[in-house]
């Protein structure tokens, strides 16, 4: 059964994805597209990626426990966010049988996300292209589908530091570091959901189908803010890690009683000093070797250094809401739990449930709605997990209209 | 393929009034795959302007309206062109628009099939709406700030205002799932973007991971939360401040990577032999690794690791991208604007997406303020030339 609601409702994605552009079938699944994503037999391998719901865990712990009692595989928390609203269906690509349903599958759908399971079934999708011109058929790979590197490996720690992220992260006492989580998935999921909307845009208005290509490492080397800027406007400059300092050197996270915050001297730098003047903590701030414009280099280390003095006197939570009724744009350092307990979040009912099985489980996970709220066609909050179609698998012979009859696609 | 030149979102008409990263992000995309961007700007507001190497990044494939909108003339046309547009987006606080008197119910009375998408730092509401938030507030905010960092440091963080690319990736998808929506419907839409949820949905699992098990995820490096895998992390290479990331995920590849380092004897150590042996002494693992890297040029561990079958990778930085990157040379990844007579080519980042029947290729150099008011005026909303000029000399249309 097709989605009903969200501006993507009656859109056919066949998702091939790995967890290079699974997200990418996420966005466009939550907001109401019909996915249907292929599993090979044994299961979605992204199923077994961490972190899992521990249930029944005793005293002892007890996931091997677990096991026995009869949950033979424990329930991916990863896989119902990445995979939320998909409807999956298993099919043996390795088989004739199956590379003939999965080539239906594509032949039938408005877009394909693949990660290379095409090619690797033997499937070119220059073919799937020109049996059905509009087609939009698109592939997140790390690198491109030629090139130089094309053949080499990146899981997101490669991928952080290749693309240009990792150099920028870290501090001076620290290795260069990735960002927490999946950014460079999640980069290349956006993307890869981008190109699928455009290429169908150019598809409908034109009956023109086409391969498009993602490859990670440009998804991720395009989102370096200064990194670039620096490289080619400030002649060659590379800027070291160098902790929370902000490249601009304005805006830097430090200790209050309580916790951290970032505190930062932008928008106006008059206005962020008035909080100082007032409480009489500006010190040396208005000499005059910080007066002449020349002298800004000086002046903003001088400022973090007053200011890193001045916010040990304060205390969280209440400077940083005081600040912000100062329109000032200081963050507070939150943990986890504390942005799940965010009372903002709480007000606008914005976490959903993720159940992470077929019945709908009032226990099930809260995790991350949609970061935008369309106002006539809402998303589609992640629904019990859809039940799995099989196709052929093992040589169990299931014609390609017999899925198509179950999965409410076909010609 | 498609006549010379055809894009994807030909015809496809934006009123842009973003500024800085996020907005302008989604706008650059948009105006990569062929929409008529208009950037409305004004010479009475100070900060990011054309000739500013930030303003340079972000603002390219667009044209250039300046509306001072504290006139009314230039209030009337900017109502006239909200209009015409099939998306107009916006990244102020909240409230600005509608104090110009071209908010959404003022606008989609007149447009009802406009796209109309806010991007504000919290959304429009909340308890928090009001919040000033650059990226750097959102990072701290949503736990990207404590996440991304090693145990017993200070907070460190991500290096760029990541959130603001991030945020601008997902209005560009909500626009065009919208847009796409207008088809069926006919009917456009309000789109309210929030950049904090942007910033808390990065850490999805772990969030879920929290709610179900009431585990708290901490700042590990580059450890892998929920995967066995060591060694995973980045190593220091010869030169200054050199350095390589290698990322064993299973076993086979530990095996590869002991032969690589040409099988010393501390690797062969049997408790090393499974991940969760080599998890559990992961300190002198890393110890040992970097000793090994040290002693190699960064390209040379990359390319012996990877022969090998050893996910590995040099961290690159902006020079090492530009100037000895092949894969960026052979995608064609950097390139320049196309330049004028009068003015010399920007080198530009491309569109990282690759279209065989609708190649983006061309990047036009940001425009000087106000350089397109008497073609756009003029297209969008058939204003004589006399007009504008009339326009911008009384003040309206700088």
């Amino acid at each position: 059964m097709a989605a009903v609601a969200g501006p993507l409702a009656g859109v056919r994605i066949l998702d091939l994805s790995d967890e290079r552009g699974i997200f990418a079938g996420k966005l466009l699944a939550d907001l109401g597209a019909d996915v249907v994503r292929v599993e090979p037999p044994g299961g979605d391998p992204l199923r077994r990626r961490g972190p899992f719901i521990e249930r029944d865990a005793g005293d002892d712990g007890g996931t091997e426990d677990a096991k026995d009692a009869g949950h033979a595989e424990p329930v991916s928390l990863w896989h119902a966010f990445y995979a939320s609203n998909r409807r999956p269906v298993t099919i043996d690509a390795a088989s004739e049988a199956g590379r003939e349903q999965l080539r239906g599958l594509c032949l039938e759908a408005d877009a394909v996300l693949d990660c290379g399971t095409l090619a690797a079934a033997g499937l070119s999708i220059e073919e799937l292209v020109s049996a059905k011109p509009d087609l939009v058929a698109v592939d997140v790979s790390s690198f491109g589908p030629d090139g130089p590197w094309r053949d080499l490996r990146a899981p997101d720690l490669v991928a952080s530091a290749l693309g240009g992220f990792a150099a920028t992260t870290g501090d001076a006492d620290t290795q260069p570091l990735k960002a927490f989580g999946d950014m460079t998935r999640v980069t290349a999921g956006l993307y890869a959901a981008i190109a699928i909307l455009a290429g169908l845009r150019h598809a409908r208005e034109r009956g023109e189908g086409q391969r498009i290509d993602v490859p990670v490492h440009t998804a991720v080397a395009s989102c370096l803010e200064h990194v670039l800027m620096f490289f080619w406007h400030q002649e060659g400059r590379v800027l070291k890690r160098q902790g929370s300092l902000h490249w601009s050197g304005a805006y830097e996270v430090m200790p209050v009683p309580g916790g951290h915050i970032m505190v930062t001297i932008t928008p106006s730098l008059e206005r962020n000093l008035v909080w100082l003047v007032e409480d009489g903590a500006h010190q040396d701030l208005f000499d005059e070797q910080y007066q002449q414009p020349e002298n800004l280099a000086l002046l903003i280390p001088r400022i973090m250094q007053v200011f890193r003095e001045w916010v040990a006197t304060k205390e969280l939570p209440s400077f940083f809401f005081d600040a912000q009724e100062r329109h000032y744009p200081y963050g507070w350092v939150l943990t986890p739990d504390e942005v799940a307990g965010n009372p903002h979040l709480a007000e606008r009912d914005w976490w959903s449930r993720y159940p992470a099985g077929q019945e709908a489980d009032p226990e099930a996970a809260l995790g991350p709605g949609t970061p935008y709220q369309f106002s006539d066609t809402p998303w589609v909050p992640p629904g019990p997990a859809a039940e799995t179609v099989t196709g052929t698998v093992d040589g169990s012979g299931r014609t390609v209209e017999a899925m198509f009859d179950e999965i409410g696609w076909g010609p | 393929m498609s006549e010379a030149g055809a894009l994807p979102l030909d015809g496809i008409r934006v009123l842009d009034f973003t500024h800085v990263l996020a907005g302008p992000f989604a706008t650059r995309i948009m105006g990569d795959l062929g929409a008529d961007v208009v950037k409305v700007t004004s010479m009475a507001r100070p900060g990011n302007v054309p000739g500013n190497a930030y303003y340079t990044m972000w603002n390219r494939n667009k044209r250039s309206l300046a509306l001072d909108m504290s006139d009314e003339l230039a209030r009337e046309t900017c109502r006239a062109l909200c209009e015409r547009a099939d998306v107009v987006i916006e990244n102020f606080a909240v409230g600005v628009l509608d104090r110009w008197g071209v908010g959404y119910d003022v606008v989609r009375e007149a447009n009802p099939g406009v796209v109309y998408v806010a991007m504000s730092g919290m959304g429009s509401e909340g308890p928090w709406s009001h919040f000033v938030t650059y990226a750097p507030t959102i990072h701290a905010l949503a736990g990207l700030t404590y996440l991304t960092g090693v145990p017993d440091h200070d907070p460190i963080g991500i290096g760029v205002s990541h959130n603001d690319h991030i945020a601008g990736l997902h209005a560009t998808v909500a626009t065009l799932a919208a847009l796409e929506g207008r088809r069926r419907t006919g009917r456009g839409q309000r789109i309210d973007l929030s950049q904090f949820e942007v910033g808390v949905s990065l850490a999805g699992p772990a969030l879920l991971d929290y709610s179900a098990n009431e585990r708290i995820a901490r700042p590990g490096g580059n450890t892998l939360p929920y995967d066995v895998a060591a060694p995973h992390d980045c190593y220091p290479c010869a030169g200054d401040d050199r350095w390589v990331a290698i990322a064993v995920m299973n076993d086979a590849q530990w095996r590869a990577l002991r032969s690589v380092m040409g099988e010393p004897s501390w690797a062969s150590d049997a408790r090393y032999d499974e991940a969760s042996g080599r998890v559990a002494d992961r300190a002198t693992l890393d110890a040992r690794v970097s000793e090994w890297t040290s002693r190699h040029e960064t390209e040379a561990v990359q390319s012996l690791c990877q022969a090998a079958g050893v996910p590995a990778g040099v961290v690159q930085t902006g020079a090492d991208m530009v100037e000895r990157d092949p894969q960026f040379a052979h995608l064609g990844f950097f390139t320049t604007t196309d330049s004028g007579a009068d003015e010399p080519p920007v080198p530009v980042d491309a569109l990282p997406l690759r279209f065989s029947a609708t190649p983006v290729t061309q990047y036009r150099a940001p425009r000087a303020l106000g350089a397109d008011n008497a073609a756009v005026l003029d297209e969008w909303i058939g204003m004589d030339e006399a007009d504008v000029r009339a326009g911008e000399q009384s003040g309206a249309y700088r």
